[in-house]
């Protein structure tokens, strides 16, 4: 069934802000995406993180001790909640968070002084490398950041606070210019 | 030179003609000059009225720790009180006005202070508090309050804006003179992260108007090629216009960057200012040292400032403070601007060093220097004084924390403290007072790994100095704290009169407070202060440095999050449904919840009552989205949940939800909702939207901090679903019709089934037979990008039974008509026996809460229990908050036994109603009390009864 992000009429795709040149950074919202919250139970520690790395077509990103999402584009939220019950058994515990969390990919040469206006996290490529994960706070609103490349990041949040975080990233990129994808 | 402009030389730039108003008056200026240059230059001295005698006063400093020259700067919402001229870059168009005085500056009415000014000594602030007692109220409060202030804030709103940001570095550098540059530049060659900051406009520091020599070139170029070479290292932050405003706990410090104070109007999409948050692993403090001002009589006539002022003027801006100067010193740093005034071809009247020739007792001029007399007698006349009292090293950052600075004798000046090797002081901050000296310091500080390079070459002036504090033969005013107006004679005063403590002192003589505390003034304050009181400077010692360095504006610290940004907005998934559906929303915590959908020309009371009637009588679709939600799984999960609720869920059989209660460890009830079990190890948790996260830190603390032995995991699904109550009598036909393969009915799905079903088609729901109105009723869950959606295709199902969406405002009504405890009930002092749920307490086992439950007092049968309340004139409206009494007692709150903690119109009654808290309430159903209401100033009967007014045999529930 088609779902309905709750950035679809917010997130409007073109070039905002400051023009000076190349866009300072690129906004996507990453939808639909299957998440699955795991988590170790006890004593599972060791084997919950082998049986993540044997996964196919995901994306394992840490979210706290013993906890991780698991991320896929290519399957159906069902798909991978049930895949991961299947092969997690009596290792975690898999919770659905498909719906629950927005995910927003930043990227381009200003995507780390627009990140830096919101969290005290030290972004600097030797601190935080590319695969990296945390947990933040960006303008009051508990955000989970991944590096995904050189310049590239994504921040994931409950989805209820996704349109006012959406206009706090915007004003805070506006100064770089940004371009909506 | 023309006019006060010299005419070569310097960092301006003599092609631009900027132009700008000051008190209505047109000049002009250059690209580079600040407020205070350009009007030098303009021969302008008079800038500003002083606070108590609302003397004429001129510019002191040229930087950061002026304390007369302060101006209005812009006008209208932009409009900025108290800015320091000496720190205003000039921008063309730029409006400044001056402060505390009326009618204009030029004639100030309240210069006649200055007459009455043995009225306006220290402490006549304090001592108008003690007589004539009714003199206060009437007479000094409301003058001192006139009177008081600088200048005035605007009214209007900033339409500006701010922002706020962190940064991160191996060295924070503060200051980029010679030893900050040398800091900055040896760190960075050897790899590391560095943010070199300083507040001017310009880096450089005293090397953008001192006469240097260093490694064979002049010490600007010298400066200049290290900021080229630092720009272009990607590991270099450069970050002039920054001012580090304080030092706080984890090396961190606060800076405000004025990103666009220099232009009118902020370009598109950038901020005023900008907030920094800086986490050093090591600091290096290189803001240099402050020139002191020499204390003696007219010292604040426009014209008299500080010796290095003088030459940062004419080397830097190229404009002279004069035609022919005077210079008083008791240091070799003043020969400097003898040297340089020369140079510009500015004449030298005198010089006048307390070391040798004797002291200027008195300057004379009104609104502008015109002569000097000495103590031996003689008399020169001049149009502008240069004085040096030696040089304070800015200490002020280090001692944020609380250390206090020490006491040297060799340069007369406060030094640092030692706080540690992550910030350390160098250069003239350091109290260096060579700049072979401060260069070797920086390069020794930048030294973060490897060895130690060379120390560029340079030529050095010696310094010396005889400490001399103050001229006391004068006979006019001698000042010490300009801003407040604070003379020399004040101190000693504040000494007899039994406030000689540093810091009784500084309250009694307001010497060292408003907006630049005492960076010029409180060290002359000191000695002075140490010599009345027989102390020496070193056992007198300073106040207490506080951030911030200098002022910094609200606006800064509140960053972007002001008006509707204050705090984000949580918006359900079934938001879009709701505006849709013609709701009001309400704000509940952060969330925006659906309080009533009016139909034209309903108030709100209206559109409830019918929202309530309908779905009693037929069906209703209420968003419940925000209550929490905690998935809880693993092999120790009913366990777990044992411990949290005071009843027991280990037993809950699967495929059913059970309504669940957690006390406080104090036995108090903290949070209550419907728990269910999905399967052997999962169950999922409902909380109150007010304690959804409340309820989520409680169970990680039991978990982590008292059970981690339990195995359990648990994670927040309040987001993953959207949920909807579907209530009354033709919620199950609605239902039906959306349903995937399942025949609705008590026997598939029983009163508390809570099960994973399919509707429209395979979409994945989960479908609870939960109640909180009363009513035959349903929650329906679905995930929540369907929320929409399916709340769409319910209201399509519900037509022909007159579906009507209802809000917390119906909700509210039907569960007051039920009797059904809520936040107003749940308040933090009432035990699960007071809600009358005291059976819920399981005696099997142990629970968070139980010990304490069973207190004497906590269960006191005279304890306030819930029982419900109607006004025994049914007509009449009642409101929470009033007290109630027995029928026979005196309006008083002596008599108080109880309160109303919720109350409704009931559309099924007819009537006001509501749930009070009374003392042995159960035992009381039938009492008529009064209630008395204190804050509206009346009282009336009210009958008690049971809580449940409404349907008491729950046949609706079960139909």
């Amino acid at each position: 069934m088609h779902r309905v992000s709750s950035l679809q009429t917010i997130a409007i795709q073109g070039r905002f802000g400051a023009d000076k040149g190349a866009p300072g950074v690129t906004l996507s919202v990453v939808h639909p995406l299957a998440i699955a919250m795991v988590i170790a139970r006890n004593g599972k520690s060791k084997a919950l993180k082998d049986a993540l790395a044997s996964l196919k077509s995901v994306n394992v990103l840490w979210a706290g001790p013993d906890q991780y999402y698991v991320q896929s584009a290519a399957k159906s939220e069902a798909a991978l909640y049930t895949e991961l019950k299947t092969k997690l058994a009596n290792i975690a515990s898999v919770t659905d968070q498909s719906h629950g969390r927005i995910t927003i990919r930043i990227s381009g040469p200003k995507a780390r002084a627009v990140l830096a206006k919101g969290t005290p996290i030290d972004l600097y490529t030797d601190e935080f490398p590319v695969g990296k994960s945390a947990l933040t706070q960006m303008a009051h609103v508990g955000v989970h950041i991944t590096r995904t490349g050189k310049d590239e990041f994504t921040l994931s949040v409950f989805r209820g606070f996704s349109e006012s975080f959406w206009e706090w990233l915007t004003s805070q990129a506006a100064e770089f210019g940004y371009q909506v994808s | 030179m023309t006019g006060f402009r010299i005419a070569n030389g310097g960092l301006i730039d003599r092609s631009t003609n900027l132009t700008f108003k000051f008190d209505g008056k047109s000049f002009k200026g250059h690209q580079g000059d600040t407020l205070a240059s350009a009007l030098i230059a303009s021969g302008v001295h008079l800038m500003g009225r002083s606070f108590k005698y609302h003397r004429p006063r001129g510019v002191i400093s040229a930087g950061a720790s002026e304390p007369n020259a302060l101006v209005e700067l812009r006008e209208g919402p932009r409009k900025e009180a108290n800015t320091r001229a000496t720190m205003v870059e000039l921008y063309d168009g730029l409006i400044a006005t001056s402060q505390n005085r009326w009618p204009s500056l030029e004639n100030d009415f309240l210069a006649i202070n200055s007459l009455a000014s043995s009225i306006f000594v220290a402490g006549f602030y304090y001592k108008t508090f003690m007589w004539p007692k009714t003199f206060w109220e009437k007479i000094y409060e409301p003058l001192i309050r006139k009177a008081a202030g600088l200048g005035t804030a605007s009214k209007e709103a900033d339409p500006d804006t701010y922002e706020k940001s962190y940064a991160h570095c191996d060295l924070l550098v503060i200051g980029s003179g010679p030893s900050g540059l040398m800091a900055a530049r040896t760190a960075a060659r050897s790899g590391a992260r560095v943010i070199l900051a300083d507040e001017g406009s310009a880096l450089g520091g005293s090397l953008l108007f001192e006469n240097e020599e260093i490694d064979g070139t002049n010490g600007l170029s010298f400066a200049q090629t290290i900021i080229a070479e630092l720009a272009s290292l990607p590991n270099v932050t450069l970050m002039p216009r920054t001012t580090i405003f304080g030092w706080f706990d984890g090396n961190i410090f606060g800076g405000l960057e004025r990103v666009n104070d220099h232009v009118a109007v902020p370009p598109a999409f950038e901020p005023r200012q900008r907030y920094w948050r800086i986490h050093a692993k090591r600091a290096v403090l290189a803001a240099g040292a402050e020139e002191r001002p020499l204390v003696f009589g007219g010292n604040d006539v426009p014209g008299v400032m500080l010796a290095s002022a003088m030459r940062h003027y004419a080397n830097r801006y190229g404009a002279a403070a004069g035609k022919s100067i005077a210079v008083f010193t008791n240091n070799n740093s003043a020969r400097r601007t003898v040297g340089d005034m020369k140079d510009h071809g500015i004449n030298i009247a005198a010089v006048i060093d307390t070391r040798k020739n004797g002291k200027i007792i008195n300057v004379k001029g009104g609104k502008g220097v015109k002569s000097i007399d000495l103590s031996d007698g003689s008399h020169f006349e001049c149009d502008a004084v240069a004085m040096s009292g030696g040089w304070s090293p800015i200490v002020n950052l280090m001692c944020h924390r609380g250390a206090k600075p020490i006491w040297n004798e060799i340069i007369a000046a406060f030094m640092p403290p030692d706080v540690g090797p992550q910030f350390r002081a160098i250069g003239s901050a350091s109290g260096k007072m060579l700049l072979s000296e401060c260069l070797n310091s920086g390069i020794v500080a930048g030294t973060l790994k490897g060895k130690t390079p060379p120390t560029p070459k340079c030529k050095d002036e010696a310094f010396a100095i005889q400490p001399f504090w103050w001229v006391k033969e004068s006979t006019s005013k001698a000042f010490i704290d300009y801003q407040n107006d604070a003379t020399a004679k004040d101190l000693p005063l504040a000494n007899r009169e039994g406030y000689g403590h540093v810091e009784l002192a500084k309250r009694y003589t307001t010497t060292g407070m408003a907006t630049d505390q005492g960076k010029l003034g409180n060290v002359n304050a000191i000695a002075i202060l140490a010599e009345a009181a027989g102390k020496s400077i070193s056992e007198m010692g300073t106040t207490t440095f506080r951030p911030m360095y200098t002022p910094v504006s609200f606006g800064a610290f509140a960053g972007p999050f002001t008006g509707h940004h204050f705090q984000p907005v949580r918006k359900t998934p079934l938001h879009d449904w709701a505006i849709e559906q013609g709701a009001v929303f309400v704000e509940t915590g952060l969330w925006m919840r659906s309080s009533w959908f009016p139909k034209a020309g309903e108030d709100w009371l209206a559109s409830a009552s019918r929202e309530v009637k309908a779905t009693r009588a037929g069906v209703g679709l209420c968003d419940v989205s925000t209550l929490g939600k905690i998935d809880i799984q693993g092999k120790d999960a009913g366990a777990f949940l044992d411990k949290i609720y005071c009843n027991t869920f280990s037993t809950l059989a699967i495929g059913k939800a059970r309504y669940g209660l957690m006390l406080r460890e104090d036995g108090v009830v903290f949070d209550d909702g419907t728990t269910s079990r999905l399967a052997d190890d999962h169950y999922l948790m409902t909380t109150t939207t007010a304690n959804a996260a409340r309820v989520m830190s409680h169970i990680e603390f039991c978990h982590q901090a008292l059970w981690p032995e339990l195995d359990v995991q648990y994670v927040s699904v309040t987001e993953q679903w959207a949920q909807m109550a579907i209530a009354g009598p033709k919620s199950r036909a609605t239902l039906q019709k959306l349903v995937d393969g399942l025949t609705l009915n008590d026997e598939t799905t029983p009163y508390l089934a809570a099960k994973d079903i399919t509707i429209l088609g395979g979409l994945t729901a989960r479908l609870f037979r939960i109640s909180f109105s009363g009513e035959h009723a349903y929650e329906l869950a679905v995930p929540a990008d369907h929320g929409n959606m399916v709340a769409r295709a319910i209201m399509q199902a519900g037509q022909e039974f007159e579906i009507v969406p209802y809000g917390v405002e119906a909700l509210s009504m039907m569960r007051i008509e039920k009797g059904h405890v809520a936040g107003g009930e749940l308040n933090g002092t009432t035990t699960a026996g007071d809600l009358g749920l005291g059976k819920m307490m399981s005696t099997k086992k142990d629970f968070i809460g139980r010990m304490m439950a069973t207190r004497e007092g906590m269960v006191d049968p005279a304890r306030q229990c819930v029982v419900g309340i109607r006004p025994v004139d049914r007509t009449m409206k009642i409101r929470s908050g009033g007290h109630l009494l027995k029928q026979s007692d005196r309006p008083s709150m002596a008599n108080d036994q109880g309160y109303i903690c919720s109350v409704a119109w009931s559309p099924m009654l007819d009537m006001w109603l509501g749930l009070a808290l009374l003392s042995n309430g159960r035992a009381r159903h039938g009492e008529v009390v009064k209630v008395f209401d204190g804050l509206r100033g009346h009282h009336y009967l009210a009958e008690i009864c049971d809580p449940v007014h409404f349907d008491p045999e729950n046949r609706r529930l079960h139909a």
